[in-house]
């Protein structure tokens, strides 16, 4: 972790038919931190991602990226989204999702070529799903499938990675890769940001964590302020962790 | 074949080209409705543009048809976002609006217009080498040629260029914006091509033909491919075929062309529905039969290697022991000695080393929560399939 902000969002509030989801948001993410964004559901945690991203348009506030708007920044950023939010049926290989990936770099009309295929064949190797490159994507598991994904983000060469939940629906051993994965992104400088469920495993994997219900409630590196006060905040409940050292 | 029958087949088959393509990105999008939609609130468009140039293929009534197709998606669009009523309901709700405007303003004009509601419902694709293009003197060929040859162009040359930003932004939406490619600006393109396209196809095969053309094909041909690049060319291939026959179809029993090329269309997505190899309903029965029988199997050869004691692998009494039909029970045990899993010795049932083996591995995939990797090792083990 360096002292630069790679990621701040100022007075950020979105809104889905007028009834605001997400109330003046102040976030800095420091870069190099691996961060969990936790809270229960409907916090808004998509939505702070989709946000950042310029998916959703928010009615008040800013985000910068390294200081910059997210239009002019867009090449330093990578994004996976929910598992569930695209149509596994689409007729498309592995292979092709992956390139997808390198899209961005590509800008409007000009097609991938051999460099985008090599870099994509390059993901699917660090992910393990080389020998998947040709299957179509419905034929995957739904780790298999989130590995994909994983990838396609790989192949953007981001400084900073957004996740939504990709640890959801996946077993045991594609959960261990993910997280190894993104903890060799940490070590290679980047920054990522996963929104996260299973509080079990936050001191685990992560460095730093957002609790975030509606309003920020606290942010910082887990060893400080991953405690039961902010859980408690956060999911208005009485709630226990047993943090594992 | 006359010049006439030519010309025809060749108009036809141009626009089932033109309509394939929109139309396979529409079924991927699931929005195959919108097209009925277009198909029919374009026509006021027509109607206005007529009574302002007194010509089907002008310019200008093309431009108000495909005018009325985008507005109808921005209704559709902006009713459903007041998140009161559903999509389809919004379809429901904007479409009988504008095509009964169209409908109203024919009829007020029925007298002084040359346009009349079966030929917009249907198409008058018989006449269309009647109307034709002179070039100072010189005869081009049928107008109608000419329009959709110059759309399908429009669509193909959009197609190639576009390609990657289609299939990005019909797959994921959302990596799509973050990428830079504006989604909206992507799906009003393609409704703009839609709502073109339906305008040219209309005055061939009418508004509620061209909706036939525009998902049937693409619906056949996903259920052929996963690739899809392919599936634009089967839809096409598909497209054209039924164009064709349904034109040689519409010739024999001397009926309308229209609705000829239709029925081709539908006759060919029943057929592919029964019969296509991995997603055709035949298809899918054989293996979901083949599965159950090899669930069986492996269930038995489970009993066995748990049961040592002879009474309980007796080949009279096995049924019993694992409650199942007779039937069952002697399709199971003949696929277990087709493949050399089992031996059978004075009616007793054991298993042989290879079954054991196959029975130890299942155990341990099943164990390990694995159960994909079932399947493949029943490609090494297996010389019949269930």
């Amino acid at each position: 972790m360096s002292d630069k902000i790679a990621v701040q969002v100022d007075d950020l509030t979105v809104a889905y038919n007028y009834k605001p989801v997400l109330w003046d948001i102040d976030l800095e993410i420091p870069e190099g931190v691996l961060m969990a964004i936790v809270g229960p559901n409907g916090a808004g945690k998509s939505t702070l991602i989709k946000s950042i991203l310029g998916i959703l348009k928010p009615i008040a506030g800013s985000v910068s990226i390294y200081g910059k708007s997210y239009d002019k920044q867009r090449s330093l950023v990578a994004y996976v989204p929910q598992k569930g939010s695209v149509d596994w049926d689409f007729p498309t290989t592995a292979l092709d999702v992956v390139m997808m990936g390198t899209y961005g770099s590509l800008g409007w009309i000009k097609r991938p070529r051999q460099k985008q295929k090599k870099a994509a064949l390059e993901a699917l190797e660090k992910v393990g799903m080389l020998p998947f490159k040709n299957r179509q994507i419905s034929q995957l598991s739904g780790g298999q499938q989130q590995r994909i994904f994983l990838a396609r983000a790989l192949v953007q060469d981001a400084s900073i990675y957004f996740m939504d939940e990709p640890f959801q629906g996946v077993d045991a051993t594609t959960e261990i890769a993910i997280i190894n994965i993104l903890k060799e992104l940490r070590k290679a400088g980047k920054t990522v940001i996963v929104v996260h469920h299973d509080l079990q495993t936050v001191p685990e994997y992560f460095d730093w964590v957002t609790f975030l219900n509606v309003k920020k409630i606290a942010t910082g590196p887990v060893k400080d302020i991953f405690n039961d006060d902010n859980l408690t905040k956060t999911y208005g409940i009485n709630y226990k962790v047993s943090i594992q050292e | 074949m006359s010049n006439a029958q030519i010309e025809i087949q060749l108009i036809a088959s141009l626009v089932a080209i033109a309509c394939a393509i929109p139309g396979t990105f529409l079924v991927l999008r699931k929005m195959a409705m919108i097209s009925d939609a277009i198909s029919h609130s374009i026509l006021p468009g027509i109607v206005v543009g007529f009574f302002i140039t007194h010509d089907l293929g002008s310019p200008l009534l093309i431009l108000l048809a495909t005018l009325a197709g985008v507005v109808t998606v921005v209704l559709v669009e902006y009713i459903q976002k007041t998140g009161l009523v559903k999509e389809d309901t919004a379809i429901g709700l904007v479409f009988p609006a504008l095509f009964s405007i169209g409908v109203i303003l024919i009829k007020k004009n029925a007298d002084d217009i040359h346009l009349d509601v079966d030929a917009v419902l249907l198409g008058e694709l018989a006449y269309a080498p009647f109307d034709r293009l002179f070039v100072s003197g010189v005869d081009l060929g049928p107008k109608s040629l000419w329009i959709v040859g110059a759309i399908l162009l429009i669509t193909i040359v959009l197609l190639v260029a576009f390609f990657k930003e289609l299939k990005l932004s019909t797959f994921d939406k959302g990596l799509a914006a973050s990428l830079g490619f504006s989604p909206v600006i992507i799906h009003y393109g393609l409704m703009t091509v839609s709502s073109i396209t339906t305008v040219g196809a209309f005055d061939a095969v009418g508004a509620i033909l061209v909706v036939a053309l525009m998902i049937a094909p693409a619906a056949t041909a996903y259920l052929l491919t996963t690739d899809l690049k392919k599936m634009l060319f089967l839809s096409i291939a598909f497209g054209i075929f039924s164009a064709i026959s349904g034109y040689w179809f519409a010739h024999w029993l001397d009926a309308s062309i229209a609705g000829s090329i239709t029925t081709m269309l539908g006759v060919l997505f029943l057929l592919v529905y029964l019969f296509a190899p991995n997603k055709g309903v035949i298809a899918v029965l054989y293996r979901e039969k083949q599965q159950r029988t090899e669930v069986s199997l492996l269930t038995f050869l489970l009993h066995l290697k748990n049961h040592d004691e002879e009474r309980e692998r007796h080949v009279n009494h096995l049924n019993e022991h694992i409650n199942w039909q007779k039937v069952r029970s002697k399709t199971v045990l003949e696929l277990a000695l087709k493949n050399n899993m089992i031996i059978i010795d004075n009616n007793i049932v054991s298993l042989t080393s290879k079954g054991d083996e196959f029975t130890t591995q299942a155990i341990d995939y099943i164990i390990t929560n694995e159960d994909a990797q079932i399947e493949d090792m029943k490609d090494d083990f297996f010389l019949f399939r269930g």
